[in-house]
């Protein structure tokens, strides 16, 4: 069953296509990986999904709850980290996440356990911007996680982290379907990282979705197709320039 | 690097901040009232003053009240933060430049824009005045040389103010505060001028210059003779106090 | 969205600070006045209330409006400097919500402002004109009214101002923008003919009238006008709000 289904999402600037008939369909309790370069349309999927910016066409369904009309329902179901940690630096990260909490209306101790997950609780009572850019991606996550919502929605969660920290949110992730019981969305540009947390891929170019499926059925597909399949990496480049070189061939 | 290329860096930051913008907005906008209610400038019997006079003046009074130090302070904050929104005083601090030098070089452009706006004021009363001449029919124009006499006694007044002011910004890192403070400092200078203690009151120079030569140029006014002898060496005093200490505190912040 | 983390935010921001040494900026301005010109204001047979808002109040409400609008900035300033708005716009809530909640704020702060306003004037009338020009526990109730009343009508008129400027905030993300305009409307109602009934109906120039030696007439269309303003800004801020959604 889908949890999120977008049919023929579209949204233009100007006469510039960010995103074009996107259909994309993520399973319920698992790990979606949304892998794409720099500028494919990663970011502005997710923000149309959280009603942050208005599809120019197409809508989608989150949970049964269709967009626009449920707008304020499909919220209450979604925790969300988009691009930079948004934040009021003013506060410390424990501030931060009762102001996220009171307006959810959870109780005080989802504050702790967001903190405990995402590893701020020593931290916690420090200005958030006063924190280094691994702990503003930390503070991030755990707001997107407080009260365990059923979907949650994150791009590129591992910025700015070190090795060591990549990988305990890279765990994090993977563990999140089983812990609460919650689909993941997760973007990157990078597939070594998509490869060790997703279960299903959905890999974007220019604003088209070049592939949907699960990793075994991406590496029959470069099989097939002839592209190198041995490494991940060099399937997701092959795709990659050869949309590239597609489109340059089309203009 | 020599003083005067550091001053050109200087200038180069300001580039797209808006603060020209600004001041040219501010000095512009000033004088839409004056031409809205240009009838009233026939209604100055009592006073004793000619309508072009105090068409001129009445602007003039406008600006050193509230118009100018209070773009001056925008003008400051929006100075500073470009080098404190992205951190840019830590880029600078580690540059073999002396931040004595870099402050001299922030208070030069400073003073330019003061001056930029100044100009700016005194072209915007031509342009009004020649509006305001062809709907009420009655020439307000007035001699260059007397305008810009008057601008150049304003700009001149208003320098110890603008030195206070850099103290403040250079002191008060919550851009928030620095503004607050400023503004607060704008208000109380109306009620300054009319006491013995203007001269210690550096926010209230421009107002006071302006307020003199209203007098002046009024005859049932008495215009209070501004006494030099106390009035130049405290403003050189505080204007001189002021840059120090800015200069000693520029960047210290960062520093530590 | 509740009013508490409202009030949450705005720690460290330094807005309630800044609101209350406003307030005693602005209470200190009467004080100091008849400190050092008393001879000029105490006459026999004069309203104490009225000459005291006569002498001052011109400096008290400027003041207060350039309070308001610094804090309607700080309040939106929160918001927009470490993107904060962004993560409050995918919480499920209403964004006007948030305008009410900090109009409120606004409201809070503003009575304060004018309770320690209202002090000080009390104190200049008891100080300078006690025994003088007031007699009597009468003569003092009646002053206790009437500066309430007096000041109860400031607030009223303020809250256009109040909601302008934290309309503008909104809609500005940079706070200096947001900052600039204030400043120049306020500069504008400052340089707007008293006598002028229609041009003194510019929310900033509201905060500018007094009460005491008012005709009655003059003093209820001010307040037909105040809440008239009150509803179209509040109208306008959800229209904006509704338009930005689509548009972005």
């Amino acid at each position: 069953m889908n949890i999120i289904e977008t049919s023929n999402l579209t949204k233009s600037y100007a006469g510039f296509f960010a995103v074009t008939e996107l259909c994309l369909h993520i399973p319920k309790g698992k790990v979606y990986g949304f892998l794409g370069p720099n500028g494919a349309g990663k970011s502005t999927v997710m923000k149309m999904l959280l009603g942050l910016t208005r599809p120019t066409k197409g809508s989608f369904v989150i949970d049964g709850k269709r967009y626009p009309e449920s707008r304020i329902e499909i919220l209450k179901e979604i925790g969300s980290f988009i691009e930079a940690p948004s934040f009021y630096g003013n506060l410390t990260g424990k501030e931060n996440l009762e102001i996220v909490q009171s307006i959810l209306g959870l109780p005080a101790s989802a504050v702790d356990e967001a903190m405990e997950l995402t590893g701020i609780t020593q931290y916690k009572d420090r200005p958030a911007r006063k924190y280094s850019l691994g702990m503003k991606q930390r503070l991030g996550l755990a707001s997107a996680l407080l009260g365990r919502p059923p979907v949650l929605i994150l791009d590129e969660p591992t910025n700015g982290l070190d090795p060591v920290g990549i990988h305990e949110i890279r765990t994090l992730v993977r563990s999140l379907p089983q812990k609460f019981d919650c689909t993941v969305l997760v973007s990157s540009h990078l597939l070594s990282e998509i490869e060790l947390m997703a279960d299903n891929i959905g890999i974007l170019n220019h604003g088209h979705l070049l592939f949907e499926g699960t990793l075994n059925e991406l590496r029959q597909m470069a099989a097939l197709r002839g592209y190198p399949y041995d490494n991940l990496e060099d399937t997701f480049l092959a795709i990659i320039n050869d949309d590239n070189m597609q489109r340059s061939g089309i203009k | 690097m020599n003083f005067l290329s550091l001053v050109c860096v200087e200038f180069k930051k300001i580039r797209r901040s808006k603060i020209i913008l600004i001041m040219f907005i501010a000095a512009v906008i000033l004088w839409i009232p004056s031409i809205v209610n240009a009838r009233l400038n026939f209604k100055m019997d009592d006073v004793g003053i000619s309508p072009e006079n105090n068409y001129m003046i009445q602007g003039f009074l406008g600006m050193a009240w509230f118009m100018f130090p209070a773009s001056m302070i925008v003008g400051i904050v929006l100075l500073n933060q470009t080098e404190r929104g992205n951190r840019g005083i830590i880029k600078m601090l580690s540059l073999p430049v002396s931040t004595v030098k870099l402050c001299l070089a922030k208070f030069t452009v400073l003073l330019s824009l003061a001056a930029f706006q100044v100009l700016i004021l005194t072209i915007m009363y031509y342009a009004s005045a020649a509006i305001t001449s062809r709907i009420q029919d009655y020439n307000f124009i007035l001699p260059p040389l007397f305008v810009f006499k008057e601008a150049g006694l304003f700009f001149l007044a208003a320098i110890p103010m603008i030195a206070v002011f850099w103290l403040l910004s250079v002191f008060i890192q919550t851009p928030v505060f620095s503004i607050g403070t400023g503004f607060a400092s704008i208000v109380p200078s109306v009620l300054m001028i009319n006491t013995k203690i203007w001269f210690a009151y550096p926010m209230s120079y421009p107002l006071f210059i302006i307020t003199y030569e209203y007098g002046k140029l009024a005859d049932n006014m008495e215009a209070s003779q501004p006494k030099l002898i106390p009035w130049i060496p405290v403003a050189a005093g505080i204007t001189f106090v002021c840059i120090i200490i800015s200069c000693l505190c520029f960047g210290q912040a960062e520093r530590k | 969205m509740n009013f508490r983390s409202e009030c949450r935010k705005i720690k460290r921001t330094g807005f309630l600070p800044a609101f209350i040494a406003g307030g005693f900026l602005a209470g200190a301005v009467p004080v100091l006045n008849m400190l050092f010109r008393s001879a000029n204001y105490i006459k026999p047979d004069v309203n104490p209330v009225e000459v005291l808002f006569m002498a001052n109040w011109q400096t008290m409400a400027l003041l207060n409006i350039l309070l308001v609008l610094e804090g309607a900035c700080i309040l939106y300033h929160t918001e927009y400097t470490d993107n904060a708005m962004q993560r409050m716009r995918t919480l499920p809530f209403n964004e006007s919500g948030l305008f009410i909640n900090k109009f409120l704020l606004v409201l809070m702060m503003c009575t304060i402002l004018v309770a320690i306003e209202a002090a000080a004037i009390g104190f200049c009338c008891e100080h300078w004109f006690g025994g003088t020009v007031i007699h009597g526990a009468a003569g003092y109730m009646h002053i206790c009214i009437e500066i309430l009343e007096s000041l109860g009508y400031s607030l009223l008129l303020v809250l256009p101002a109040a909601l302008l400027s934290l309309f503008i905030a909104s809609i500005c993300k940079n706070m200096w923008v947001s900052l600039g305009i204030g400043v120049l409307c306020i500069f504008t109602a400052t340089m707007l003919p008293a006598d002028n009934f229609v041009l003194s109906l510019f929310p900033f120039a509201m905060p500018f009238q007094i009460l005491a030696g008012t005709a009655p007439d003059t003093v209820y269309n001010f307040i037909t006008a105040c809440i008239a303003e009150i509803i179209i800004i509040l109208l306008a801020e959800m229209l904006f709000l509704k338009a930005r959604r689509s548009f972005e």
